[in-house]
């Protein structure tokens, strides 16, 4: 999904942190015990707009947004959110973000309205603002009627939504995802992937969501940040990711084998992809060049030749190896 | 404060009213907010009314509404009695409050309600949402606690309050009405005492578990037993070798050694224990400590402090969590 940049970059709720970076951490380090190392000398920015956290379970994830929210101390290095220092000023933070944690965190017996309304107030909403402003969340996260039944009989689309809708409710600059497509079936992920860069490219609101997938968060991110064992892995705008994640589809009806050969010994590394298919990554237009003459001098029946943008995710797993090193 | 609400509830509706478009799209607010001290006073009133189950089903309601109803007993037959006598002494007295009546009924009240505070939050995991917000970590306790002590007091003290007005409704001249109210003073005093410590031992019960039934058997368990141990133990030593000098109820009896260091067990007899040291003369089934009465004193504090210090520290660990 390519969403134009302008309108992410819209009319902010008009700070000047926004136009910075919404996150600054700085080797940020936090070790649980002398073995366990959750963040290990973190620095990264996060910019304004949707970012992807993403990083295997353990990563560090959810460790780091509880950094960020000032809920945890870090054993050295800072994290810096919308201009504040999170362990400094954690409370001012918290006025300033909306958290929606990964695990279940919904009471069963209240009705979905006093549950967001409730959580408002304690975002410190007045009780009246408090009201509209749960009702307009819980409109904006898609429950209408459904919102006047109690929780426990929702299902686990809806409590996601009204998860949502509680991290929306005290009109946050910045919101902290954590895995919120979790245990959602396609269509439910789908459905929230939408909301999220709805909310992110409509609301003026910027987003770090967390997923162990990065396939399925790529499409709705502007930049992501991929971390892994607590450090950073890499992080980028979600164009330049796609820049290089560009690759040429080489389907022939036979002789694969002698093909692949060829092309190694023209200096590109082909991949087989399917039975009859290869991929090569494209650096620029002798690429083309090379992948043609390969399959003239061969004689090769060609059937396909076609540029296609593999998925950020296929990238992470197929250079491994080349990231250990760019690093 | 309500001048802010009425500002915050003034902006956004005239646009409502207008009812012509619908989606309005995604509105900021940058009404008022209220600060830290703003939140953790909504918290407290939303956990005051949940302790009589206000804001939820009628079901909630049932444990609250008895109880109450079955402790203002008491002072309605009191009222009701003087009223047909006006001329009997009042049958129940502001510092004892019907010792045993009142015992039982607090200790049901915080068995059941206790858990409605804390374990319910403990249960459906809402800590981490509570922690998101600009609150501290020991801010929820702190707000569960108030509101749990205000709950208990007005269970306690509202009863007293009947007991007053039916006594001095009854009462002939100024000087019975003064009388009343220098009677109350107490009462109102050991009745607070009484708000504090049950309401901390029931919450820092009722917090180490979400399972609600756990926590209220854990609570009734705890008092029912230490309740029923003391008795026992006061019994043994009043029929021991060091038998009651004078008999037990005699206006000088001392008590053996063991019945007045019996009650130091149970949360309600280190009360009633406190409220004789403190002064009071009335009799109730707890033997008059005597020269021992500063230990009940200092249990008391010891309780407290202990049940304090207990949910400080159980909050910091979830909080942490």
């Amino acid at each position: 999904m390519t969403a134009p940049p302008q309108l992410r970059a819209g009319p902010g709720p008009g700070d000047a942190g926004t136009a910075a970076a919404v996150i600054q951490t700085e080797a940020l380090t936090k070790r649980y015990t002398s073995e366990v190392t959750a963040l290990d000398g973190l620095t990264v920015a996060f910019a304004p707009g949707i970012t992807g956290l993403v990083g295997a379970n353990g990563a560090g994830k959810s460790t780091l947004i509880k950094i960020l929210l000032g809920l945890l101390p870090p054993t050295s290095g800072r994290a810096v959110v919308l201009g504040h220092d999170a362990a400094a000023s954690g409370e001012r933070i918290r006025t300033l973000t909306g958290y929606m944690p990964e695990h279940d965190c919904l009471p069963p017996d209240v009705t979905g309205t006093e549950f967001v309304t409730h959580l408002g107030r304690m975002s410190g909403l007045p009780a009246t603002a408090a009201k509209e402003r749960a009702a307009d969340s819980l409109r904006h996260v898609g429950l209408y009627e459904e919102r006047y039944r109690q929780v426990g009989t929702y299902s686990t689309g809806m409590k996601q939504r009204v998860k949502l809708a509680q991290a929306l409710v005290g009109d946050p600059r910045l919101l902290l995802l954590d895995e919120p497509t979790i245990g959602l079936d396609p269509a439910g992920r789908r459905a929230m992937l939408d909301l999220i860069s709805r909310i992110g490219a409509e609301f003026g609101i910027s987003i770090v969501v967390s997923s162990h997938l990065l396939g399925e968060i790529e499409q709705i991110c502007d930049q992501l940040v991929v971390i892994d064992g607590g450090k950073l892995l890499r992080s980028d705008t979600m164009t330049s990711f796609t820049q290089v994640s560009q690759v040429l589809l080489i389907e022939v009806d036979e002789g694969i084998a002698g093909l692949v050969a060829d092309l190694a010994a023209r200096g590109l590394a082909p991949r087989r992809s399917g039975r009859r298919g290869l991929l090569v990554r494209i650096d620029g237009e002798q690429t083309y060049d090379t992948v043609r003459d390969a399959v003239a001098d061969l004689g090769l029946p060609l059937n396909r030749l076609e540029q296609q943008r593999r998925r950020v995710e296929e990238l992470f797993r197929d250079n491994g190896d080349d990231e250990e090193e760019e690093r | 404060m309500t001048a802010d609400n009425a500002a915050a509830a003034a902006g956004p509706a005239p646009v409502a009213g207008a009812g012509v478009i619908h989606d309005l799209g995604y509105r900021h607010y940058d009404g008022p907010r209220l600060g830290r001290p703003g939140i953790i006073r909504a918290l407290y009133w939303h956990s005051l009314r949940s302790a009589f189950g206000i804001g939820r089903g009628a079901k909630a309601k049932i444990v609250p509404v008895l109880m109450f109803a079955l402790i203002c007993l008491p002072a309605i037959v009191n009222a009701i009695a003087r009223a047909q006598h006006p001329g009997q002494s009042p049958i129940v007295n502001y510092d004892t409050y019907t010792y045993p009546l009142r015992s039982l009924v607090m200790l049901i009240f915080v068995a059941a309600q206790a858990p409605e505070l804390v374990s319910r939050d403990l249960r459906s995991h809402v800590l981490p949402l509570y922690m998101s917000r600009p609150l501290r970590r020991l801010d929820y306790p702190l707000a569960k606690l108030a509101a749990f002590t205000a709950a208990c007091l007005l269970m306690l003290e509202i009863p007293l309050i009947i007991l007053y007005v039916g006594n001095i409704l009854s009462a002939g001249g100024g000087s019975a009405v003064w009388a009343q109210t220098r009677a109350l003073i107490p009462g109102m005093g050991v009745a607070a005492l009484w708000a504090v410590l049950l309401a901390a031992i029931g919450l820092v019960l009722a917090s180490l578990t979400g399972r609600r039934a756990y926590a209220t058997g854990m609570i009734a368990i705890y008092l029912f037993l230490t309740f029923t141990l003391s008795t026992i133990l006061v019994n043994v030593a009043q029929q021991g070798p060091g038998g009651p000098k004078g008999g037990p109820f005699g206006p000088n009896a001392v008590e053996p050694l063991g019945a007045r260091l019996g009650g130091l067990i149970s949360p309600f007899s280190v009360l009633d224990g406190v409220r004789q040291w403190l002064g009071g003369t009335n009799t109730s089934p707890i033997p008059p400590p005597g020269s021992v009465g500063f230990l009940y004193g200092i249990m008391f504090l010891l309780l407290l402090a202990a049940s304090l210090a207990g949910l400080a520290a159980r909050y910091r660990k979830v909080g942490a969590a």
